[in-house]
C-alpha cells in the first residue's frame, strides 16, 4: 500500500473522497454535503479568531428604516447597535431591533421548500427542493401567461420600499398582471391621505420634534410605535434636555396613556374618536383669540365658527380652560408641532382629524420650519413606483376575488392578513378557494399554515436590498442593506427568489430581469443613479463610491432640500375642513365601552412575538410578559367588581374574545384597552397559543376617504366569565410610598 | 485570610479609589428616559442573560442586569407615570459586598462591584442586602434554543445554576478599551472609548458613562448637574449612578 500523506489524506476527506467510493460501491447517492475535517485552513476574508468585524445594513423590524450594525465574530452575529453614521438611528436602537439576533438564529424558521401535501390549512407539510418548488411555481404562473390569465395572479407583500419593491412591481409587470399590493397594519395610509389634502403632497413629512418647543400630539405615541420611534426618541431627548436653559414641552391627548403620554407633562384623556374635534377647538380658540395673523384670518373663522371652545369642550369631554390654555401655549410658543396617529387617526374620521391637526400647524406657521413640519424632498431613488399599499377595502376586494375564482396564483411575501385582519374578513377561508397559494416567509405564520407551498425567505441580516427611509429627514437618503453573515438553511433572499422566478417563468422576463442575484441588481440600480447625479467634472468612480456606500451603509445629501420650500395656500386648509367626529360600530346602550386596540413597543402589529427576547420584555406600561390583558380604569373596574386577573368576555357586533382584566390607572372610564401582538395560532413556538388578538373583534369601520380599517371605531360589551388567570408581571411596588427614590423634589405620592 | 480581611478594610477607606486611574461612573437623566427598554434587551444581547421562560417567569425568576421600575403618581384624570431604569449602582461601600462569605463579589480597582462566578457558592445574601434588588439568581442552568446560542458573546462567560449575577458595567468592553490603549502607549482609555451596551442603544441619550476620575468626562459633568441625586442615598452605600431627576417646564 502507498503511503498517503497526512495531507493527501486531508484532501481527500477535503473533497469528499472517502465518503464518495463507498457511497459509489454501495450504490448509494451521497447526499451528504462536503464537509471539511480542518475548517478553513485558509480562513475567509474578514475572520480572525477572536476579533470582531462590524457591517453596516438596515433594520426590517418596522418600518422606520433605521440604520444599523452588526457585530461579527467567527461568522456569526453578536450584537446589533444602531449605525452612528445613519441619519435616521444615530447609532442607537430600539428594543424590537435589538431583538433582530432573534429572528436570524430563532429555532422556528422555515429551512427548506415545503409542499402542503394534505387539505389546506390542515398543516401537512413535506420537504422538497427549490428546483421542484420553483418548477411547480414557474409553470404554474407561465401557464397562466400564456393562456391570458396573468391577472389572475397576485402578490401580496409587507411594507417593502427601496429596489425590491421595483423588482416585485416589475416582475409583476412583465407578468401582465395589475395585482401587487402590499398590506402592511402599521400602514400611515390616513395620515398620507391627508398630507395630500392639506398640503398637495401625499407623504409623511419630516416632523421636526427636535427642534420643536411645544409638542402636541393628537394619539400618536411617537416613543413607542409611530412612524420612526428611535429617531422620534432622539428628538425627544434633544427637546427636554438638548438645549441649555430651555426644556420643550409635550402634550398627548389619548383616552389611554402610552409610552408617549407617560412622558407628556400633560396627558390629556379625551373622549375617544373626537380628537379632530378638539383641534378645531383649539384651531377656534387660536384664530378667535386674534393670535393668527394671516390676510385670512376672517375666512378661518368662518370655517371654525361651528367649533367654539364650549361646543368642542362638550363633545370632546375636554374643559374650555383646558382647550383655551392649550391654544395659547401653541400659538405663544416659537416653534410648536401638532402631530397625529395612532387611534385618533384609525376612526372612521381618521383623515378629517389629521386634517384638522394639519390646520394647527398651519396656523402657527411651522411649515417648512424648523421644529415644524418640514416636507421632505424626492426620494433618494428616481425610479420609484408609486405606493402599492392596500387599503382595507381593497383586502376586502381581494377577499371577494379569491372567494369568486379569480384568483390562481396569490404570492405571499412577508405579510400575515390571516393575523392583521378580522377574522369576520374571511381572509383564511378565501385563501382556500385559491388554486396555488405561495407563501414567501421566514416564519411559519397563519398565513403560511394555509399555503400550498412555502418558500423559506433569508432574513433581513442575510440579504442584499436598500431603502429611502420613509418618513425621512428632509434630504435624500439611501442605505444599503447587506448580508452580514454567510446565509442560513436552504432558505434565499426574497429577492433573488423572485429573479429564478422569472428565469423559471422565461419569454421577456429573463430578459428584462438578466440579474443574476440581488445583489447585482442592486449595484446596477445605485449605479444607474450614481451616474445620473453626477455633475459634470465630478468623479466618476462608481466602484470606489459603492465601496464607500457599502462600508457608511448609507448615502446622503444633507442640505439638498430640492423640494419646494413654498407654503401651500390657506385656501386649501380651510377648504379641506371636515367634520371629523368619528361613528363607532355597535351602539352606546348595548355596547358601553369603547373598544382601544394599540401597537405595542414590544410586538408591534404582532411580528415580534416569536422573538423570545420581546416575549420576555415586560410590556412598558404595564410590565406584563407572555401574555395578553385588557385595561379597564379602577373606578369602573372596582363598580364592576372586577379584579385582576378576572377573565373578561369581550364582546363587540364582530365577535368576541376572552382575556384577563388588568386594572390600569391611566385609562378613560369608558374605554377598554387591548394591546394587539399575541393571540397566534401559529408562528413558532415563542408566539404560539398565547393570548388573544384584539383585531379579530374590529368591526368593519372604515375611514370614509381612504377605506383604510378604522380599528378604533368599535364598540365593545364586557362581563366577567367568573374564571381567573394569574397575569405575569415583573410586579414590585406601583408607587414610591416617600421614598424619594425619583428624587428630592419630584416626589408627590 | 487576614490578608484579605486587611485589604478589604483598606479598600473601604473613604477616598480610596480616587488613587487610581478609572473610577467608572454613570449618570442617567430622567427627564430624557422614556421608559422603551431599548436598553434591557440591549443588556441581554451583550450579557448572554437567559431566556427564563414563562413558567420561571411566573416565579419572579426572570434575570435583568437593568429593568425599568414604574411610579405611578396621583389618581385618573391627574395621573402621571415616572419611569427609572434601575441596574447595580456600583457601591463603594456595597452592601452585598461586605456580606459574601467567600469574598465572590468585591470592588475592583476601578470602583467596580464585581461578581466572580467560579467563588460564588450561592448562598444569595448578597442579593438580600442589596437595597436595590439588582442582583439576580440563577435558579437552573439555562439552555438556548438550538441555534439561538449562536448569538451569544463570546466576551461573556456564560453563567450556571447556583450562580448570582448582576451588571457589570459591560466590564468585558471595558477590558478591551484598556487593552487598546495600552496597545497604543495610553495610560487610560479616553472619554467615550467605553461605553455599556445600555448606554450604546439608548435612543433618547439619557444614559451617560464614564470615568468619574477624569474632571473633563462628560459623565463627572453631568454628575455635577444640579438635578442629580442618589437613589437611596441615606442608606450610605455610596452608588457610583448619579440620576437627574425630572424637570418641569
Amino acid at each position: 500500500m502507498s503511503k498517503i500523506s497526512r495531507r493527501d489524506l486531508l484532501q481527500y476527506i477535503g473533497a469528499g473522497g472517502i465518503g464518495a467510493v463507498g457511497g459509489v460501491l454501495y450504490g448509494e447517492g451521497v447526499q451528504r454535503k462536503v464537509e471539511l475535517l480542518i475548517p478553513q485552513v485558509i480562513p475567509p476574508e474578514d475572520y480572525s479568531p477572536g476579533v470582531a468585524t462590524w457591517y453596516n445594513t438596515v433594520c426590517n423590524q418596522c418600518s422606520a428604516g433605521c440604520g444599523i450594525t452588526v457585530r461579527i465574530r467567527e461568522g456569526k452575529a453578536k450584537k446589533i447597535e444602531g449605525n452612528p453614521v445613519h441619519p435616521i438611528s444615530q447609532g442607537r436602537t430600539c428594543a424590537r431591533g435589538q431583538a433582530g439576533l432573534n429572528a436570524l438564529y430563532n429555532p422556528d424558521r422555515i429551512r427548506t421548500p415545503m409542499q402542503n401535501v394534505g387539505q389546506t390549512g390542515a398543516g401537512r407539510f413535506v420537504e422538497i427542493s427549490w428546483d421542484e418548488a420553483l418548477t411547480t411555481v414557474g409553470s404554474r404562473i407561465s401557464r397562466l401567461k400564456i393562456e391570458g390569465k396573468a391577472n389572475s395572479v397576485r402578490l401580496l407583500s409587507g411594507q417593502v420600499r427601496g429596489h425590491l419593491d421595483e423588482l416585485f412591481a416589475q416582475f409583476m409587470d412583465l407578468l401582465g398582471s395589475e395585482h401587487y399590493q402590499q398590506y402592511d397594519f402599521t400602514y400611515p395610509g390616513t395620515i398620507r391621505a391627508a398630507n395630500r389634502i392639506s398640503f398637495g403632497v401625499e407623504q409623511l413629512p419630516y416632523y421636526d420634534i427636535k427642534n420643536a418647543d411645544f409638542l402636541l400630539s393628537f394619539g400618536a405615541d411617537y416613543l413607542g410605535t409611530w412612524l420612526s420611534p428611535v429617531h422620534h426618541s432622539l428628538a425627544y431627548g434633544h427637546l427636554r434636555q438638548g438645549r441649555a436653559g430651555q426644556r420643550g414641552k409635550t402634550v398627548q391627548i389619548e383616552p389611554r396613556m402610552s409610552l408617549s403620554g407617560a412622558s407628556a407633562d400633560e396627558w390629556i384623556p379625551a373622549r375617544p374618536g373626537t380628537e379632530g374635534l378638539l383641534a378645531l377647538g383649539i384651531a377656534n380658540a387660536i384664530v378667535g383669540a386674534g393670535r393668527y395673523l394671516g390676510s385670512d384670518r376672517d375666512q378661518w373663522s368662518v370655517a371654525l365658527e361651528a367649533y367654539s371652545p364650549s361646543v368642542v369642550s362638550g363633545k370632546t369631554d375636554v374643559s374650555e380652560d383646558i382647550i383655551v390654555r392649550i391654544a395659547k401655549e401653541f400659538s405663544d410658543n416659537k416653534s410648536s408641532l401638532a402631530i397625529a396617529g395612532g387611534a385618533a387617526a384609525a376612526g372612521t374620521n381618521a383623515v378629517a382629524t389629521v386634517v384638522a391637526v394639519n390646520a394647527l400647524n398651519y396656523l402657527v406657521g411651522n411649515l417648512n420650519q424648523p421644529g415644524g413640519v418640514i416636507f421632505n424632498s424626492n426620494s433618494a431613488f428616481s425610479t420609484m413606483p408609486s405606493s402599492n399599499q392596500a387599503s382595507f377595502q381593497e383586502m376586502l376586494d381581494l377577499v371577494d376575488a379569491m372567494e369568486s375564482g379569480e384568483v390562481e396564483v396569490l404570492l405571499v411575501n412577508d405579510t400575515n392578513p390571516v393575523f392583521a385582519l378580522p377574522d369576520h374578513v374571511g381572509f383564511r377561508r378565501a385563501m382556500e378557494k385559491v388554486a396555488l397559494v405561495v407563501a414567501l416567509s421566514t416564519f411559519h405564520d397563519e398565513t403560511t399554515q394555509m399555503a400550498d407551498l412555502i418558500l423559506p425567505t433569508s432574513t433581513y441580516l442575510e440579504s442584499w436590498g436598500d431603502d429611502a427611509p420613509d418618513p425621512g429627514v428632509g434630504f435624500p437618503v439611501a442605505s444599503i442593506s447587506q448580508p452580514v453573515i454567510a446565509k442560513l438553511y436552504d432558505a434565499i433572499p426574497v429577492g433573488d427568489i423572485v429573479l429564478s422566478m422569472a428565469r423559471q417563468i422565461g419569454g421577456e422576463l429573463p430578459v428584462s430581469m438578466h440579474w443574476s442575484s440581488m445583489e447585482e441588481f442592486i449595484k446596477d440600480r445605485w449605479r444607474e443613479e450614481y451616474v445620473s447625479r453626477a455633475s459634470d467634472g465630478e468623479d466618476q468612480d462608481f466602484e470606489s463610491f459603492w465601496r464607500a456606500a457599502l462600508e457608511a451603509g448609507v448615502w446622503g445629501q444633507p442640505g439638498a432640500i430640492d423640494s419646494d420650500p413654498s407654503v401651500p395656500s390657506s385656501a386649501s386648509i380651510i377648504a379641506s375642513i371636515a367634520d371629523p367626529e368619528s361613528k363607532f360600530a355597535g351602539n352606546e346602550s348595548d355596547y358601553a365601552f369603547v373598544l382601544h386596540p394599540y401597537l405595542t413597543a414590544t410586538f408591534l402589529d404582532g411580528r415580534g412575538a416569536n422573538l423570545p427576547w420581546l416575549q420576555e420584555m415586560p410590556d412598558p406600561m404595564t410590565s406584563v410578559v407572555y401574555g395578553s390583558w385588557a385595561e379597564l380604569n379602577p373606578v369602573t373596574a372596582d363598580e364592576m367588581g372586577i379584579r385582576e386577573g378576572d377573565i373578561l368576555d369581550i364582546e363587540s357586533p364582530a365577535g368576541s374574545i376572552r382575556v384577563p382584566a388588568l386594572i390600569f390607572p391611566a385609562i378613560r372610564p369608558g374605554v377598554v384597552a387591548i394591546p394587539i401582538g399575541q393571540g397566534h395560532a401559529e408562528y413558532g413556538r415563542y408566539a404560539k397559543d398565547r393570548g388573544v388578538n384584539p383585531i379579530n373583534i374590529v368591526a368593519p369601520l372604515m375611514d370614509d376617504q381612504t377605506g383604510d380599517l378604522a380599528w378604533a371605531a368599535t364598540r365593545v360589551k364586557v362581563k366577567a366569565t367568573g374564571e381567573r388567570l394569574h397575569i405575569i408581571k415583573t410586579g414590585g411596588v406601583s408607587r414610591t410610598l416617600g421614598r424619594q427614590i425619583l428624587g428630592p423634589s419630584n416626589d408627590h405620592s | 485570610m487576614s490578608t484579605i480581611v486587611e485589604k478589604f478594610r483598606q479598600y473601604r477607606k473613604p477616598g480610596y479609589y480616587e488613587k487610581y486611574d478609572y473610577h467608572w461612573a454613570m449618570t442617567i437623566d430622567l427627564d430624557r428616559c422614556t421608559g422603551c427598554e431599548a436598553c434591557m434587551v440591549a443588556c441581554q444581547a451583550e450579557n448572554n442573560i437567559p431566556i427564563v421562560g414563562e413558567e420561571q417567569y411566573a416565579m419572579n425568576r426572570e434575570i435583568q442586569w437593568i429593568r425599568i421600575e414604574r411610579y405611578w403618581e396621583g389618581e385618573y384624570p391627574n395621573i402621571k407615570m415616572n419611569f427609572m431604569p434601575m441596574l447595580c449602582q456600583q457601591c463603594d461601600d456595597a452592601p452585598c459586598e461586605t456580606a459574601c462569605p467567600v469574598f465572590a463579589t468585591y470592588h475592583n480597582q476601578d470602583g467596580l462591584n464585581t461578581q466572580i462566578y467560579n467563588r460564588c457558592i450561592g448562598t444569595r445574601t448578597c442579593a438580600v442586602y442589596c437595597p436595590y434588588e439588582v442582583r439576580y439568581f440563577n435558579w437552573f442552568t439555562y439552555t438556548w434554543d438550538e441555534p439561538l446560542e449562536q448569538q451569544l458573546n463570546p466576551d461573556v462567560s456564560v453563567r450556571e445554576k447556583g450562580i448570582m449575577e448582576k451588571c457589570t458595567f459591560c466590564i468585558q468592553r471595558i477590558r478591551i478599551a484598556k487593552d487598546l490603549a495600552k496597545d497604543d502607549d495610553r495610560r487610560r482609555v479616553r472619554d467615550g472609548e467605553v461605553i455599556p451596551a445600555c448606554v450604546q442603544s439608548c435612543p433618547t441619550e439619557a444614559l451617560i458613562f464614564g470615568n468619574s476620575n477624569d474632571p473633563e468626562a462628560k459623565v463627572t459633568k453631568m454628575m455635577n448637574n444640579h438635578r442629580g441625586y442618589k437613589v437611596l442615598e441615606e442608606l450610605n452605600t455610596t452608588p457610583s449612578i448619579v440620576y437627574l431627576t425630572k424637570a418641569h417646564s
